[in-house]
């Protein structure tokens, strides 16, 4: 970086501006929420609010990790077994039919893509009954299979890795075909090398997505073998928020904390993986 | 994996039958490529979504032993029912509100953090944090900024002598809040996809610009824009399709209240289903839900998308 | 490229492993007894050896109560070792929703508590045991008079009991005994007004502006109050049941066909709580503002509430209070109480229903201890047992419920006609709406609710 020379300073004050205003929007509400977590419960309920703890005390996280019934620990471990789990799945379902959509001719592509994509458009409550049922049939309520499975054939993943298989140039299969690789082989050995960076976008993605979910896995799950992180702590914080602040806080935070580190280890990646594919419009 | 494989591997007595075309061979590794996605599709969504249009039609109550077949009855209700309304109106305001602000703080953030600036990295990953939360831990964070006696948002207006305004309990300001809430919650994924349209555009027609003497807001509204249309389309219609779904800001924030300033579509779903456990009547909701976002999504591709092919 | 994704792909994979590995904890131990929590509430608690019989328990008890129940049921297990007791607490309403989509699924738990007004609903489903066997009246262990008359009606459905009551909850206010003192009103229940006239006059003199006077001064400035004497908030939906009974209404007509909130009665006891926020100014809107937080803040002088409260107010604030019974703003007294229930589903057989059976009977027997979490005991012979000195407000409050409670209306759609009946309420207590036409509106959608039965 070091084409930034000193006057862009100057020439970019405005951004600078923008973005420290910005930035504050997005800190503010998280700083108090990381410094009431560090509040005894007496002290998140006076007024005027505290903003910073007059003595910071740890008590919301060691309950929130060593009181025996709260298990976070737990509920970690299952909530990144099942959103690892699914990420895993949507790829191996996805990254396929997408080759097939980027760069197979058959009779119907564009029709079947077309319908594909049109079906991004029915909310996910339309499934959730008829689902449920399935999963009850299935016998696999309570099981990590109703948490994996059912919204594993991902058509946002399939858009994005056919966006991105697209830009590859076809030169570089033609190659393979003189070497006289398969389908399955050009797919392997030339497609996939060339599209971490559209992967680790795509598997980022939906493993936040699978990680956030709340709705289904109330519904799915019912022990503690299988409670995920969000469903723990939604019950948590529905049932007295006010009245536990700091603790349901400081669970937030370290369910949080996991997610942090993936994103800042993928974060380059992942913009470039979005660059390459169409979905940016190029 | 046979037929995939047939160009290396294929077996001897394969070699008695006519060899299919290449179109052919293609043609059906495509199919084999598609079919575990198609089966997992078929499934969990196909089948599911017929399941739910079957069940539109009856007074399906869960536990309920017998399910009467009652035809469109369940929609006609639906249609006359003012609540329906209420949240159907609510929505369209809370998403126009919510993408029509999410793509103006992504794109302008977008644009800032694409600037040859020092703690480019560090913008990027501080602006895309709040959308690691759950939904759960945003409720929790912002129902208590938002508070009227005790929110810190009042707090500090008050130091400008603003009296306390009351954002969760006035029906004109409860959608707004909830929109802000939501703002600060996803505008990091359509930041980053903006920032990937705009590291497409080429460098030399910003600088092909600059020659000219074109100014900042020129090169935004000649160069951006226009070059940024399908990425604008695809965040819109992305967006449009979220927000119309946006269930868990009324339920952890508001219940849906003051009254029914802040009952949403799926919320009034919700209700429906898992309150009153009237499925049948849930499904009938659902379905109408998607109709309308098909028929919104329509209406955006007519009116950005002409020029746009994915 | 590909060397970079598997490098990449083995930290993530280091990385994940790492935290599971420092987080993971042993498999779920068996306790011998579970340690009181002294804030937090548990989600889900095992207790007893793990060994034997197992049942599995759900309840809505998230709050302090829950730590209290999950004492009584170490106890159960040190006496019973072959017993052992999964409790899993789930707040209330998605517990009622998990419990149907539980019973759909045939995954429904062994024994659990919910609220009587449900006993209804869930037993037109056919899906609970007949518990007549366990009292006396057919040849069991529970004493049929020892539960009140009230409390026992809401047990049966179609002339079946299908329930065992744990308690009786109900509402009662809590008083910030400082606030009175500084402005000269005894905090003593006794003295508490018996008219509407009154309790405003009473919350007048508690509510406070910026510049220290209250709302009967002349310089009273509405627009800048910092102390609350009331709050509508917390469940409207119970102020408006007991303030319609007091006014002489009813919640349904006398055949449970007729929705009648929207009489004369409930026009004039939801216009009082309307007129405390708009016209006397003594209570905020109720949107927005979280009561508990308000009254542990120190900004609400009066909070009603419930028996529940006890703990909050022990534990959790540095606020010094007392428990009041609920206001009277009409001619009669009323006030809303309700009862936990334990229920059986009624495929559950063999040594399972004996260890359920003996779990529930366990607890009944040991209700005295039950009254730590705040409510009220529902055995007659377990409230005249509990000391004055540590129980006052259990004592005060359960006495005003078996004197002149009312419970929430007996239909199999409660549930749905309290849905809309809290919007309505939110909106007239919010000044969206005056409160003819807003009980209006939720009485002609509640009674759709009941005609489609």
């Amino acid at each position: 970086m070091n084409f930034i020379r000193r006057s862009s300073f100057y020439k970019h004050f405005g951004v600078y501006v923008f973005l420290i205003v910005l930035s504050a929007f997005v800190l503010f509400p998280m700083l108090i929420a990381l410094s009431q977590s560090f509040m005894t419960n007496q002290e998140v309920n006076r007024w005027p609010p505290k903003i910073v703890p007059t003595e910071p005390t740890l008590d919301s996280y060691d309950t929130v990790l060593t009181q025996q019934d709260l298990r976070l620990d737990l509920w970690l471990r299952n909530s990144l077994f099942a959103a690892t789990g699914y990420t895993v799945a949507v790829m191996v379902l996805c990254a396929p039919a997408a080759y097939a959509f980027a760069r197979l001719r058959f009779p119907g592509n564009r029709i079947l893509f077309a319908l594909l994509l049109a079906t991004i458009m029915v909310p996910g409550q339309v499934t959730l009954i008829p689902n449920f049922l399935l999963m009850r049939d299935l016998d696999w309520l309570d099981t990590f299979n109703a948490l994996i499975f059912p919204g594993a054939a991902n058509v946002f993943g399939v858009f994005l890795l056919r966006q991105f298989f697209m830009q590859i140039p076809k030169e570089l299969e033609e190659a393979a075909v003189l070497d006289g690789a398969s389908y399955f082989g050009r797919f392997r050995h030339v497609i996939l090398p060339l599209s971490a960076n559209a992967l680790t976008a795509l598997g980022i993605f939906v493993f936040l997505f699978h990680y956030n979910d709340l709705f289904w896995p109330i519904i799915v799950t019912s022990s503690l073998e299988t409670r995920t992180l969000p469903v723990g702590l939604s019950i948590l914080n529905q049932s007295y928020a006010g009245q536990y602040r700091p603790m349901i806080l400081a669970g937030a935070t370290l369910s949080t904390i996991p997610i942090l580190i993936v994103y800042i280890i993928f974060q380059r990646r992942i913009i470039k993986g979005v660059t390459m594919t169409g979905m940016a419009g190029r | 994996m046979l037929g995939i494989n047939a160009r290396l591997a294929r077996p001897k007595w394969l070699a008695l039958l006519p060899s299919p075309s290449l179109r052919t061979r293609e043609a059906i590794a495509a199919y084999l490529f598609l079919t575990p996605f198609l089966i997992f599709f078929s499934i969990f969504f196909l089948r599911a979504v017929v399941k739910a249009v079957d069940f539109s039609f009856y007074d399906w109550r869960l536990l309920r032993r017998t399910i009467p077949y009652i035809g469109f009855d369940n929609y006609r209700e639906l249609l006359d029912d003012e609540i329906w309304w209420i949240a159907l109106r609510n929505t369209v305001q809370f998403a126009a509100m919510t993408v029509a602000g999410t793509t103006i703080v992504a794109l302008a953030a977008a644009i800032a953090v694409t600037q040859p600036i020092r703690g480019q990295g560090f913008f990027r990953v501080l602006l895309y944090m709040p959308s690691l939360f759950s939904v759960g831990a945003v409720g929790l964070i912002w129902v208590w900024l938002l508070s009227t006696q005790f929110g810190v948002i009042n707090y500090g207006l008050s130091f400008f002598g603003i009296h306390p305004i009351n954002w969760l309990g006035d029906p004109d300001l409860v959608l707004p809040a909830l929109s802000l809430t939501t703002i600060w919650w996803g505008f990091g994924f359509p930041m980053l996809i903006f920032i990937a349209g705009l590291q497409g555009i080429p460098d030399h027609l910003f600088e092909a610009a600059k020659i000219d003497g074109a100014n900042g807001w020129q090169i935004f509204s000649h160069i951006t824009v226009p070059l940024l249309r399908p990425t604008i389309l695809f965040v819109t219609v992305t967006g449009v399709i979220a927000q119309f779904q946006a269930f868990g800001q009324p339920y952890i924030i508001t219940n849906g209240g003051p009254g029914r300033a802040s009952y949403t579509v799926i919320y009034y779903l919700y209700q429906m289903a898992w309150v009153a456990f009237r499925m049948g009547y849930g499904a009938a909701v659902a379905v109408t839900i998607a109709i309308i976002i098909a028929a919104i999504t329509a209406v955006q591709f007519v009116l950005i998308g002409r020029r746009v092919e994915y | 490229m590909f060397k970079r994704l598997a490098l990449v792909s083995l930290l993530l994979v280091t990385l994940v492993a790492t935290m599971v590995l420092s987080f993971s904890a042993p498999t779920i131990q068996a306790q011998g007894d579970a340690t009181p929590a002294p804030t937090a509430t548990p989600i889900v608690a095992e207790i007893g050896s793990g060994g034997g019989i197992h049942i599995s328990f759900w309840n809505g008890l998230t709050g302090s109560d829950g730590v209290t129940l999950n004492e009584m049921l170490a106890k159960f297990a040190q006496d019973n070792p072959d017993i052992s007791v999964t409790v899993e607490m789930i707040i209330w309403n998605t517990l009622y929703q998990k419990l149907q989509t539980a019973f759909v699924a045939g995954e429904e738990p062994d024994v659990f508590l919910l609220h009587a007004s449900e006993i209804p609903q869930f037993g037109s489903f056919g899906v609970l045991r007949d518990l007549g066997d366990q009292y006396t009246s057919g040849g069991g262990w529970l004493a049929d008079d020892d539960i009140s008359a009230t409390t026992m009606s809401g047990m049966m459905y179609d002339d079946t009991i299908y329930g065992i009551p744990l308690d009786n909850h109900g509402r009662g206010l809590w008083i910030n005994t400082d606030m009175f003192d500084a402005a000269g009103i005894s905090t003593d229940p006794a003295t508490a007004p018996t008219t509407f006239e009154g309790w405003v006059e009473l919350f007048q003199k508690l509510t406070l502006d910026g510049n220290g006077n209250n709302a009967l001064s002349p310089e009273f400035d509405a627009e800048n109050v910092v102390q609350w004497g009331y709050t509508v908030g917390e469940w409207p939906n119970v102020n408006f049941i007991a303030a319609l009974y007091q006014h002489g209404g009813t919640f349904l007509s006398e055949d449970g066909k007729e929705v009648t909130i929207n009489s004369e009665a409930g026009i004039a006891a939801l216009q009082q709580e309307i007129d405390l926020v708009y016209k006397y100014h003594v209570s905020p809107p109720s949107a927005g503002f979280d009561t508990w937080q308000g009254f542990g803040a120190g900004t609400v002088a009066v909070l009603p509430t419930g028996t529940w409260y006890r703990n909050q107010s022990l534990l959790q604030t540095d606020i010094n209070s007392t428990a009041w019974p609920n206001w009277q703003f009409g001619p009669q007294k009323a006030t809303w109480f309700g009862a936990h229930t334990f229920m059986i589903p009624v495929d559950l057989k063999g040594e399972k229903l004996d260890a359920v059976l003996k779990m529930i009977q366990f607890v009944s027997e040991n209700q005295v201890d039950w009254a730590a979490s705040g409510q009220v005991p529902a055995r007659l012979s377990a409230q005249e047992a509990l000391d004055p000195a540590t129980y006052p407000s259990n004592i005060l409050l359960g006495q005003t419920f078996s004197e002149y409670g009312v419970q929430d209306p007996r239909s199999t759609v409660t549930q749905e006609m309290l849905t809309y009946l809290d919007a309505e309420l939110s909106a007239a207590l919010n000044g969206m709406k005056d409160a003819k036409t807003a009980l209006d509106d939720a009485a002609e959608r509640m009674q759709e609710a009941l005609d489609r039965g």
